[in-house]
């Protein structure tokens, strides 16, 4: 994984600006809707990513992708919500431990 | 009329299949015949086929989740507010942009088109990609195309709406 490319620099400039201007709407909007612009942002990035990533993460990236999909569709239930955010960040956690080399016990 | 109004959708997935320039015209005169305060006339529209503008309006506007195949903009003209001596925050402004959205998704849906509002991009990025002049506000795009068959990210309310629920006879009767 290392050294290697995630996303080309057209990639990259869509994400900026995306990033950007939804730091300016957020000003206007609801807070929640700043949860929904951050995921909407790793769905798209996660999808850059399959396209140039080895074979043994698009499937991780592919569940990623999945998961947000469901999880913007079912904002109104903000329990349910903030539940598969937390379920989101501990498989995201799990997979750079893994890729680290961190799994298992304390030695 | 009231089978349109009620079988009109949000759209928010749409395929890649052109919108006839034909077709796009005649939402937009939906749009002219919007009712609108004082008959002033304060909205100017802006059209879009192009592939690479619809492209990069996609990438100012965080809240487009559609990839249509054209877009019009609703924009206030404020010289024209100035004109009619009007006060910027009078609500008919406001209105009027709403009054045209909805004419103009009700057209497109008579046409078989779907449409999608979409009011959460940056006003100034999109000045800037669309060449629209300070005295302009681009106030909502209403993304324009064909609807796909799947994919739709439905919005369900909490609870059952009727027009009975939102209605109060006579006096509000809280």
């Amino acid at each position: 994984m290392a050294g290697s490319m995630a996303l080309n620099e057209e990639e990259a400039y869509e994400l900026l600006t995306f990033l950007v201007t939804s730091a300016r709407i957020q000003q206007d909007e609801p807070a929640s809707y700043g949860s929904l612009r951050l995921l909407t942002a790793a769905e798209r990035l996660s999808g850059f990513m399959m396209e140039h990533s080895s074979s043994g993460n698009r499937g991780f990236l592919a569940g990623i992708q999945e998961d947000i999909e469901q999880m913007t569709d079912s904002m109104a239930d903000v329990e349910r919500f903030v539940t598969s955010l937390d379920e989101l960040c501990r498989v995201v956690a799990q997979h750079l431990v893994e890729q680290n080399g961190l799994s298992g016990g304390a030695s | 009329m009231l089978e349109l109004i009620r079988t009109r959708r949000v759209i928010r997935s749409m395929t890649d299949k052109p919108v006839k320039r034909a077709h796009l015209e005649k939402v937009l005169e939906a749009g002219r015949w919007a009712p609108c305060g004082g008959n002033h006339r304060l909205l100017r529209f802006v059209a879009i086929q192009n592939p690479v503008t619809l492209r990069l309006m996609r990438k100012v506007s965080p809240g487009m989740s559609q990839r249509p195949a054209a877009a019009i903009v609703l924009c206030i003209d404020w010289d024209q507010v100035k004109v009619h001596k009007i006060p910027a925050h009078d609500r008919a402004i406001s209105i009027d942009v709403g009054t045209a959205m909805e004419n103009m998704m009700l057209a497109a849906h008579s046409i078989k088109l779907g449409s999608g509002p979409v009011t959460s991009f940056s006003k100034e990025a999109l000045r800037v990609v669309l060449n629209i002049p300070q005295n302009l506000s681009p106030e909502v795009i209403i993304c324009i195309g064909h609807a796909a068959p799947k994919d739709q990210m439905i919005m369900i309310p909490k609870k059952k709406v009727t027009w009975q629920s939102l209605t109060d006879w006579e006096r509000y009767a809280g």
